[in-house]
C-alpha cells in the first residue's frame, strides 16, 4: 500500500479584486503518493500556478483542505538564480534561507552538483551558464534541502525546444534516481506524458479534475517514451480531454 | 573571453590601435576646445571688444584665485562648501535609504504617506528658506539642513521603485523556501537594487551641490556660494567667476568619484 504525501480535499480558492471575484478551483481533489510522479494540465488559464501555491502552503483555499506531509521544493519556470551569487551559492540559498549552515548540508548541495554535472561551474555566475545548465542548477537548487516532494511550474517552457528535450531528459532521470515526489503542472501535452507517472486533466475554471490517467509506459526515459507506440494515442486522448 | 595579446589576429590589432588613435584624438579635442574657449575669451577681454569688468577673463580668474590661496582663504571656503555638502549628500542618502526601506517594509505605510511625499517632492525648497533661517541660524547647520531636504526626497524614491521593482517571481521562490521578508530584503531586495543604488548616488551627488550652493545663497559667511553671492553683490565679477570655475572642477571630480565607485562595483557584480 502506498502512502499518500500530498491530499487536496474539496479546495475551492477564490480570487478577489475590486472588480469582483473569481473562482480559480471548486472542489478540487485529488492526491499524490510518496515516489509518484504526477503531471497536472490544463486549459491556459484555469489556475494552475494556485495549485501550486496552495500545495506549497504559500496560499489558504477558501474552502476545503490541503494536508501534507514532508517538505517542498518549488521550482518555477525561468531560474530564478540571483546573478550576483556564484552556482554554488545559488544552490546553498535554500540552506541559507532555513538556516542549515552545518558543513555537511552544504556538502551534500555539492556533491549534487558534482553528480549531476555542475562540478566545474561552482565558482561561475550564472550568466555563464546556457540556459539548459542554469535550469539544471536550479533543480540542483530545489533538491539542497532535501524536499520531500517536488512543485515544478511548467519548469521548461522559457527554453527553446532543443534545450527543453534536454532538460526534461535531465530532470527526469535526476527526480527518479533521487526518488522524489513531484506534482508537475504544464500546458504542454507531451511533456506531461513523456515524464508522469499519472496525469490529472483540469477543467476550464474553475478548475477541478475532469480525468486522472495511470500512464501504461513501460520506461521512464522521456526520449524514449516518446518513440514508443502508445505516446501518440495519449496524445491525441489528453488533447481531446483538453477540449472538452 | 578576453584573448591573450601574444595570441590576437592582426586585424585585432589594428582594430585596438585604430581604437586607441580615436580615443586620442577625442581628448585632444576636448582639451583644444577648452584652450580655444579660454583662448577667446582672454583675446577678447585683452583688445577690447569685452569689458573684462563685467565679462572677467581667464588671467584675471587666475589672479584672483591665487589672491584667495595666498591670504588663505581659498581653502577655507572649498572646505566649508566641501564639508556641507558632502554632509548633506552622506545625510540625505543614509536617511533616503532608510525611509525608502520602511515603505518597501510597510504598505500601510507607504500608501498613508505617498501624498505627502508627493507634495514634497513637488515643493520648491528654497521656499523653505526663511524657515529654515529662523530654525537653524545662519550657520553650517541651516546649509546642511537645506542639502538634506533638497536631495532626500530624490533617494527615497529612486530606491524605493528600485525595492518594488524586485523580480516577484525571486520573491517567491524564497517564500516557497520559507524566508521571513527581513531574509528576502537581505538576500534579495538589497543585493538587486545595488545598481539602481548607484544611479541614485549619480543623482544625489548634482541635488547636494544645488542644495549646498542654494543654502549659502540664501544664509553663509563662507563657502563658495557666499564668495559667488558676495562678488555679485560687490561687482566683484572675478571673484564670482573664480568661485564657479573651482565648484565647476569640485562637481566634476565628486562626480567622477561616484563613476569610479560604480566601475568597481559593476565590474565586481558581472564578473
Amino acid at each position: 500500500m502506498k502512502k499518500e504525501i500530498l491530499r487536496f480535499s474539496d479546495v475551492t480558492y477564490i480570487y478577489h479584486t475590486v472588480r469582483g471575484e473569481t473562482i480559480a478551483a471548486q472542489d478540487l481533489s485529488f492526491s499524490v503518493d510518496e515516489g509518484e510522479f504526477v503531471a497536472i494540465i490544463g486549459p491556459s488559464g484555469c489556475g494552475k500556478t494556485t495549485l501550486l501555491s496552495l500545495a506549497a502552503g504559500l496560499m489558504k483555499p477558501s474552502a476545503g483542505t490541503v494536508e501534507s506531509r514532508g517538505s517542498f521544493g518549488y521550482m518555477l519556470q525561468r531560474d530564478e538564480l540571483f546573478p550576483w551569487r556564484t552556482i554554488e551559492k545559488n544552490i546553498c540559498l535554500p540552506l541559507e534561507i532555513k538556516r542549515q549552515t552545518a558543513p555537511e548540508h552544504r556538502a551534500r548541495a555539492r556533491e549534487l552538483a558534482v553528480k549531476y554535472g555542475l562540478g566545474d561551474f561552482l565558482d561561475s555566475y550564472p550568466g555563464q551558464l546556457s540556459g539548459g545548465m542554469r535550469q539544471r542548477a536550479a533543480l540542483i537548487r530545489t533538491l539542497a534541502t532535501d524536499p520531500d516532494i517536488l512543485l515544478l511550474d511548467e519548469p521548461f517552457s522559457a527554453l527553446d525546444y532543443q534545450t527543453r528535450l534536454n532538460v526534461t531528459e535531465d530532470v527526469s532521470e535526476i527526480i527518479r534516481s533521487e526518488q522524489k515526489t513531484a506534482l508537475l503542472i504544464t500546458h504542454d501535452i507531451s511533456e506531461a506524458i513523456s515524464l508522469a507517472d499519472r496525469v490529472l486533466v483540469l477543467t476550464r475554471r474553475p478548475a477541478r479534475v475532469a480525468h486522472t490517467h495511470t500512464l501504461d509506459f513501460e520506461v521512464g526515459n522521456p526520449l524514449k517514451r516518446r518513440e514508443q507506440a502508445n505516446f501518440s494515442g495519449w496524445f491525441e486522448r489528453l488533447w481531446r480531454e483538453l477540449n472538452e | 573571453m578576453k584573448h591573450n595579446l601574444t595570441e590576437c589576429s592582426d586585424e585585432h590589432m589594428t582594430f585596438l590601435k585604430r581604437r586607441k588613435k580615436r580615443r586620442a584624438l577625442i581628448w585632444a579635442l576636448r582639451l583644444g576646445l577648452l584652450a580655444l574657449l579660454l583662448g577667446v575669451w582672454e583675446l577678447v577681454t585683452r583688445v577690447g571688444w569685452a569689458d573684462p569688468f563685467l565679462t572677467s577673463s581667464p588671467s584675471r580668474i587666475g589672479a584672483t584665485i591665487a589672491s584667495l590661496y595666498r591670504d588663505g582663504s581659498l581653502f577655507y571656503h572649498i572646505g566649508v562648501t566641501l564639508a556641507e555638502t558632502l554632509a548633506g549628500f552622506a545625510i540625505a542618502v543614509v536617511l533616503g535609504c532608510g525611509v525608502a526601506l520602511a515603505l518597501w517594509w510597510s504598505d500601510l505605510l507607504r500608501e498613508v504617506l505617498e501624498p505627502y511625499i508627493v507634495v514634497l517632492n513637488a515643493l520648491p525648497k528654497i521656499a523653505l528658506g526663511p524657515l529654515i533661517i529662523i530654525w537653524f541660524g545662519t550657520g553650517s547647520t541651516a546649509i546642511v539642513f537645506m542639502t538634506v531636504l533638497v536631495g532626500i526626497i530624490v533617494c527615497i524614491l529612486h530606491m524605493l521603485s528600485a525595492f518594488i521593482a524586485t523580480d516577484k517571481n525571486k520573491i517567491l521562490l524564497l517564500r516557497s523556501m520559507g524566508a521571513t521578508k527581513w531574509q528576502i530584503l537581505r538576500k534579495l531586495v538589497i543585493p538587486s537594487s545595488l545598481a539602481s543604488f548607484i544611479s541614485m548616488l549619480k543623482v544625489a551627488v548634482g541635488m547636494a551641490w544645488i542644495g549646498s550652493i542654494m543654502g549659502e545663497y540664501i544664509v553663509s559667511r563662507a563657502g563658495l556660494g557666499y564668495l559667488i553671492v558676495y562678488g555679485g553683490q560687490v561687482f566683484k565679477l572675478d571673484l564670482v567667476m573664480s568661485a564657479t570655475c573651482i565648484l565647476c572642477l569640485l562637481a566634476a571630480g565628486m562626480y567622477f568619484l561616484v563613476a569610479l565607485l560604480e566601475k568597481a562595483i559593476v565590474k565586481n557584480a558581472d564578473r
